[in-house]
């Protein structure tokens, strides 16, 4: 298991293990500090190449738009390796932006990592 | 809001149901402003799954006018002010920009970026009404406390 080095604050720990890279976020997602999440979320992908991404998403209280366009462009790099993105342990508030936006059908939504990590 | 902290906000309340924000146009203000909006809906009685969404809908409106009237520049005025008028919230954005009122898009779709928060202003509030001003935009919002809940 290799541990990776996120720059973002929002970013809390992220370790890969084979072609699965798992990451805790940690903090509320806007405009200010989305740019610095996407940073990290594209630098993993290209890194690590994995098949597999989860996003714990625990202690996320809150994310905004823009937050998800950087979820989606995140989806959008990973297809292309072949992978998929999970998000697990979703607040509420954030559960129901991604239902509006109605991405709760394109990621992988599981309740807890060790779900994503089997599936 | 004067000084050089680009995410201070200047919070005001003319009255009991009411507040006033002055704010700058820096991304860093929106984090502020939800707990100031935070404290302000749960006075009015909203739950918390109802306020989640008015504080969604009040930021994207604000980042909308961060992105978009303002063209990205982060030193620019906003002032938000909002009123508890007992069977709804009322909250009015007013800013200095282009005067531009977003287009609402069609159909949402969820692969590709931008128009969710236009999404948001149709789905969470009950009236939007954008008035263009002779030099920027006031944008209004009211949510009727009965909607959704």
């Amino acid at each position: 298991m290799t541990d990776l080095k996120p720059t973002s604050d929002l970013v809390s720990s992220a370790r890969q293990d084979g072609t699965v890279v798992i990451a805790a976020i940690r903090g509320e997602i806007d405009l200010h500090n989305s740019p610095g999440l996407r940073t990290d979320l594209l630098d993993m992908i290209t890194k690590a190449s994995p098949k597999k991404l989860v996003l714990n998403l625990g202690d996320v209280p809150y994310m905004d738009s823009s937050a998800i366009a950087v979820l989606v462009e995140s989806l959008q790099r990973i297809r292309k390796l072949g992978g998929k993105i999970f998000l697990t342990n979703l607040q509420p508030r954030v559960k129901g932006l991604l239902e509006i936006a109605r991405l709760d059908a394109i990621f992988g939504v599981t309740a807890t990592e060790a779900e994503a990590i089997a599936k | 809001m004067t000084g050089t902290n680009p995410s201070s906000i200047e919070v005001t309340h003319p009255a009991p149901n009411r507040m006033h924000m002055k704010m700058l146009s820096h991304p860093a203000t929106l984090a502020p402003m939800r707990v100031a909006f935070e404290a302000f809906t749960e006075r009015a009685g909203f739950n918390h799954a109802d306020r989640g969404q008015i504080i969604l809908v009040v930021n994207e409106a604000l980042a909308n006018v961060m992105r978009h009237a303002y063209n990205g520049a982060t030193d620019k005025p906003i002032e938000l002010s909002a009123e508890d008028t007992g069977d709804s919230i009322r909250i009015d954005i007013r800013d200095w920009g282009n005067g531009k009122a977003p287009q609402p898009s069609h159909k949402h779709d969820p692969e590709t970026p931008g128009g969710l928060g236009m999404v948001c202003l149709k789905q969470f509030m009950t009236q939007i009404t954008f008035k263009p001003e002779r030099d920027g935009m006031t944008l209004t919002m009211i949510r009727n406390k009965r909607e959704m809940q």
